[in-house]
């Protein structure tokens, strides 16, 4: 596998420009968030003349952002716990237990991965409301749950698929019940699957806005992104602070970026292989 | 049959398999005359028995009445009407409604400019993946370069764009510094939502790549080396090896980007340009909420929110037939 040099070289560069490309808005909004506004009017590409977190403080003290980022925390949190437990305990059913309507239940959930939350937000915006879940904590969280439950049974699904029956049937002989199994050897055998759906459930949700926008109503509820959407509107003359709200809510997916990339592609790829 | 004899029946063994063993043995029949259910099944534990159901219960109950009972209820809920009319039925009114709305059928006319961007939109990652797996200089880096952007919300790469394509933004300062521009990138009606779909592809191209890269993975590498030894031109070997040898990957990736066209540009188009100018910039989920959340219409937004549902599954089942058609003339 060996192609002409210089056609690797001349492939390599274009490459280079768009990595380079991907990376820069980054680098700029960073930029522009250590400068004073009066640099950033003056001059908007020149390298900032000194390292200043002023407007991250700003950002984070008059924005409110402290507040966003814990109830984001707080949703989240209790989206991914429920959506590792629902989808556990449903993947190890739908693939190692047999029984009536398994078959059933299984493409019924397959169905459910291909109906988009537009399609049904304005029914479920309506029994949220008519059952005082709307604008709570656990209204949003069940939303969660429902929005991203398919795409979680589906994957642990195929993954405790390919866990050998002997096993479960070793367990069983020694005595463990159905749920034994489940908590003995299931859980722990799908800590791969589970970290890998649990990170990508995390970013969903951390990562949405018409949900949480829907949901969500009252300003002191409001998530992370969309307290984002409003720092606009609210510092639109004053672009560094702007910039620097941005980056704050942009920080904690680059951590789990920098650690968990391997774990995210794998979850997005999942569905590729086996589909 | 080792399990009959430790009493620890396997979960294979349920109410759904009642074998011709179990007619045979003797205890399974004397149960099987007094009791409706029949065979091994009785003599595990009620709970065992339940066991299956109790695990599935929270997600199909959750999905059941969360996903698939509101699908229903929206396209029943569109037949009905609005604000004095609450309730009532009102046949098709809302569908004449959302095709009057020029809103609407601007929201439409961009679906369709978004279904012949497709290709583009799974050209680039593809060649890219292609690229990488052939080991381009720097390619252990590029893969997590271009991954990256997929991972932010929209709302993020939306806010950044909207620094980058300000009117007095770099965009326009380096098309300035080669005698071009400016252009009102978000201001402007006819390019405002080729703006939104470039950066929405930007930010989501990484996604395919990663998948073409898994696809790429299952790829025989020997099939490759043996056309390049042959002499085969790049373009031959992609076009006679790497294709089919993809084709389900292709397929992925072709329904997945059209869906995520569809369904995940609400965030960008909140953030960069509130569906205008002049409504240039509109999709079906916008307009969704638009009527749903600031015009306090969810009739007409259950009956758009039914338009796009059969859109999405016209367009996949399309696509579907035609990459299979084209799948078996290769």
């Amino acid at each position: 596998m060996a192609p002409v040099r210089a056609g690797r070289w001349l492939v390599a560069v274009p490459m280079a420009a768009l990595a380079i490309a991907t990376i820069y808005p980054l680098v700029f909004t960073a930029n522009v968030a250590m400068k004073t506004r009066h640099e950033y009017v003056l001059d908007r590409f020149s390298p900032a003349e000194a390292l200043r977190w002023d407007a991250f403080a700003t950002a984070w003290g008059s924005a409110d952002m402290g507040r966003y980022l814990t109830n984001s925390l707080i949703v989240v949190t209790g989206s991914v716990a429920l959506l590792l437990l629902f989808g556990s305990m449903a993947g190890f059913a739908l693939s190692q237990l047999r029984f009536r309507g398994s078959r059933a239940l299984f493409l019924g959930c397959l169905a459910a991965l291909f109906i988009p939350f537009q399609v049904i937000m304005v029914p479920l915006a309506r029994t949220m409301g008519q059952t005082g879940l709307i604008d709570t904590y656990p209204g949003l969280i069940l939303a969660y749950v429902a929005q991203f439950l398919p795409f979680t049974v589906f994957l642990m699904t195929s993954y405790y698929s390919g866990i050998p029956a002997e096993i479960i049937d070793a367990a069983r002989i020694d005595g463990n019940s159905t749920y034994g199994v489940y908590g003995r050897i299931m859980l722990p055998l799908g800590r791969p699957a589970l970290l890998s759906v649990g990170i990508l459930n995390a970013l969903f949700c951390w990562n949405d806005v018409l949900i949480a926008l829907l949901m969500m109503p009252s300003a002191e509820h409001r998530t992370l992104m969309v307290g984002v959407t409003s720092l606009r509107g609210q510092y639109s003359a004053d672009i560094p602070t702007f910039a620097g709200g941005v980056l704050i809510a942009a920080v904690p997916v680059l951590v789990l970026y920098l650690f968990f990339q391997r774990q995210i592609a794998s979850g997005v790829t999942a569905g590729s292989t086996k589909g | 049959m080792l399990e009959k004899e430790t009493g620890s029946p396997p979960p294979s063994a349920g109410t759904a398999v009642v074998g011709p063993a179990e007619a045979t043995a003797p205890v399974a029949a004397h149960r099987q005359a007094r009791g409706p259910r029949r065979g091994r099944a009785r003599r595990r534990p009620l709970a065992e028995r339940l066991a299956p159901y109790v695990l599935v219960a929270p997600a199909v109950l959750v999905i059941a009445g969360l996903r698939l009972y509101p699908l229903a209820l929206g396209v029943n809920f569109s037949f009905t009407g609005d604000g004095d009319r609450n309730g009532q039925a009102v046949g098709w009114d809302n569908y004449a409604i959302l095709f009057d709305d020029p809103l609407f059928t601007e929201s439409m006319r961009n679906v369709g400019l978004l279904v012949l961007l497709l290709p583009v939109a799974v050209l680039i990652p593809g060649l890219l993946a292609t690229f990488i797996y052939l080991r381009v200089p720097g390619h252990r880096v590029y893969r997590s370069v271009y991954f990256f952007p997929a991972v932010l919300s929209p709302v993020i790469i939306g806010a950044i764009f909207n620094l980058l394509l300000a009117f007095d933004g770099p965009a326009n300062a380096l098309l300035g510094a080669v005698g071009l521009g400016p252009v009102d990138w978000l201001g402007d009606p006819g390019v405002a939502i080729y703006a939104v779909v470039a950066v929405h592809v930007w930010a989501t191209f990484g996604m395919a790549l990663v998948v073409f890269l898994a696809g790429f993975a299952t790829l025989d590498a020997s099939l490759i080396d043996a056309a390049r030894v042959d002499g085969a031109s790049l373009p031959r070997v992609i076009r006679h090896v790497i294709v089919p040898g993809l084709s389900r990957t292709i397929q992925f990736v072709v329904v997945t980007t059209m869906i995520g066209m569809l369904t995940s540009m609400f965030g960008l188009i909140y953030v960069m340009t509130g569906g205008g100018p002049e409504g240039s910039t509109y999709l079906p989920e916008y307009y969704i909420w638009f009527q749903q959340g600031q015009m306090s219409r969810p009739a007409l937004a259950s009956a758009a929110s039914t338009v796009l549902f059969c859109v999405m599954l016209a367009v996949g089942l399309l696509q579907l037939a035609i990459l299979r058609r084209s799948g078996r003339e290769d």
